[in-house]
């Protein structure tokens, strides 16, 4: 337990140290919000769940993978693996740390909301949205977990989930409604990993009631998630591609 | 009686289609600095990955400390220290955080005054609070090898502790490691720089192609061969005539000096002014050394030390 948080530790110091880290990580989604602020003020109660899922969804993909694919090219994780740490230590403190920062990241994006444009949330509706924002955010990490494993190089992998990013952010219900989409990809939407959440976050934390499909959607979030975690944890590579 | 620290048996190990070991066999008893010596791409680095229990062997098997690293992996990577040849340490770390979390993944939790010890010793104690992508070349080296041994560790495996160090670096590097030593360690290091084999190694494993073509002592791998003495001048003469001149076995250039060997330096070397005042050349720079390790290597492989392998 002790070296699990000497490690948690250093590993919260290199995320902290890292100006790259820190700008996409903590400046860059309140910078969102107020893009958004700025274009639609008036739909912002409707926009900032949208916002959250967003954010935790490149920071899932993409962002939440940058250290530990930076330590991937630099050896550093081959330096881990010739010490007695289990690899499940190692991977258990680095999402720690990521989760952390991606509840901190919805955090301040609801403060945003709340003091910039009177986003009505209430301990109930936040109560009930956190967990939601948490069941995504993992899910979402997976999925990342399973593009680095993938990808050869850094880059590659943030182009990949860039891509993925982009795609599901336009037709997930996150900032454009979903009546705006073609009937045959209306049909497809809520099988994918981002509606779900966006769903039971908007009726966590405007209504503070679950969705009327929520137990659809957490258990559509949970096959993602594990399905995922399984793959990630397969291709899970200490060193790069030769 | 001496105990065997490092055991290799038949060790084969391949990256793809390509075969890194062939049948390397290798005892390291306990206290001994153990150098393997051998050109850029001859197997060195993947000896030690075996041995770190970092690459996975074909054939074979290996053991650190006795035990099997196939069959306990954790077991074996609790007894060495380690260096890699790229330092790949998390540079966003400062000196000091970086010896307490290594020490911390071999379970060892260094108090701070253990600490500012062990950076004295390494002569970063002004560094306590950099971060480690801020040292210098020859910082970070040493920073390394404090990370090494942090969790003091019975065995150290030093992979190219020297390389792209300047020669002051180097040498502090050298007084690390006979410290290590002094202090009982069992040290193996990769080298293929032959004066850092001669200057630090009790034993040498002389490594070619994936296999060790000669291991022993320094002193005995030169005398075994029975290797003549080493006559260098600096002269452009065709290498034909000057193998042809008398007790000369064998002649070469490194860059622009001649390499002659021969039985009778004071025969061949008027023999060579003759042929180099026929020739209308002049001689330079003419010196006479003992055989060394660059000889005995050149002897046995058929090639010299600095050139890589054309596999490589």
């Amino acid at each position: 337990m002790k070296r699990f948080l000497i490690l948690t530790k250093a590993m919260s110091l290199m995320h902290l140290r890292n100006g790259y880290v820190l700008f996409w990580n903590f400046a860059f989604p309140v910078l969102l919000m107020l893009i958004y602020g700025a274009v639609m003020s008036q739909y912002m109660n409707y926009m900032t769940p949208g916002v959250i899922v967003l954010n935790a969804l490149s920071f899932g993909l993409v962002s939440s993978s940058t250290m530990m694919l930076e330590m991937r090219e630099k050896s550093v994780l081959r330096r881990l693996q010739a010490t007695p740490l289990p690899a499940v230590q190692l991977i258990g403190s680095y999402l720690l740390v990521n989760v952390i920062i991606g509840v901190l990241q919805s955090t301040l994006i609801i403060l945003t909301g709340v003091v910039l444009y009177d986003l009505p949330v209430t301990a109930a509706s936040l109560f009930l949205a956190y967990p939601m924002i948490l069941a995504g955010l993992l899910a979402f990490m997976a999925l990342g977990g399973i593009i680095s494993g993938m990808a050869a190089k850094a880059g590659t992998a943030s182009a990949v989930g860039m891509t993925i990013y982009f795609s599901l952010m336009f037709i997930s219900d996150m900032v454009f409604p979903l009546d705006m989409l073609p009937e045959w990809l209306r049909k497809i939407v809520p099988y994918l990993p981002a509606y779900p959440v966006v769903q039971l976050v908007r009726s966590a934390m405007l209504e503070a009631t679950l969705d009327p499909k929520w137990l659809t959607h957490l258990f559509l979030l949970v096959v993602y998630g594990v399905g995922a975690t399984l793959i990630a944890a397969r291709l899970f590579r200490w060193e790069p591609k030769a | 009686m001496s105990r065997t620290m490092i055991g290799a048996q038949n060790l084969t190990a391949a990256y793809g289609a390509t075969l890194a070991l062939q049948g390397v066999n290798l005892s390291v008893e306990k206290g001994e600095i153990f150098g393997l010596l051998g050109p850029n791409g001859a197997g060195k680095s993947t000896l030690l990955a075996c041995l770190e229990g970092l690459h996975k062997p074909i054939q074979g098997s290996v053991q650190v400390g006795g035990i099997n690293v196939a069959v306990d992996p954790t077991a074996t990577k609790r007894q060495l220290g380690i260096q890699l040849q790229r330092t790949a340490l998390m540079d966003d770390l400062t000196v000091a955080e970086l010896l307490e979390v290594y020490a911390a993944l071999y379970e060892v939790y260094l108090t701070s005054s253990q600490i500012n010890a062990l950076l004295e010793r390494f002569d970063l104690g002004e560094k306590r609070n950099t971060l480690a992508r801020r040292l210098s070349g020859g910082q970070q080296q040493r920073l390394a090898l404090a990370v090494a041994i942090a969790n003091d560790p019975q065995i150290v495996l030093l992979d190219e502790p020297t390389s792209a160090l300047d020669p002051h670096a180097r040498r502090a590097v050298w007084d690390i490691v006979r410290q290590l030593h002094d202090e009982g360690r069992t040290v193996i290091l990769t080298t293929h720089a032959m004066e850092e084999a001669e200057a630090l190694c009790g034993r040498i494993a002389i490594i070619d192609r994936g296999q060790i073509v000669a291991c022993d002592t320094p002193a005995t791998l030169i005398a075994s061969l029975q290797l003549n003495s080493m006559l260098k001048a600096t002269v452009e003469l065709p290498l034909d005539q000057v193998c042809s001149l008398p007790e000369v076995s064998h002649a070469r250039y490194t860059g622009q000096h001649l390499e002659v060997e021969t039985a009778r330096p004071e025969v061949t070397l008027s023999a060579l002014h003759e042929l180099a005042a026929r020739s209308g050349r002049s001689i330079r720079d003419v010196m006479l050394r003992q055989p060394n390790l660059e000889d005995v290597f050149l002897k046995l492989t058929g090639h010299a030390l600095a050139e890589s392998n054309p596999s490589a």
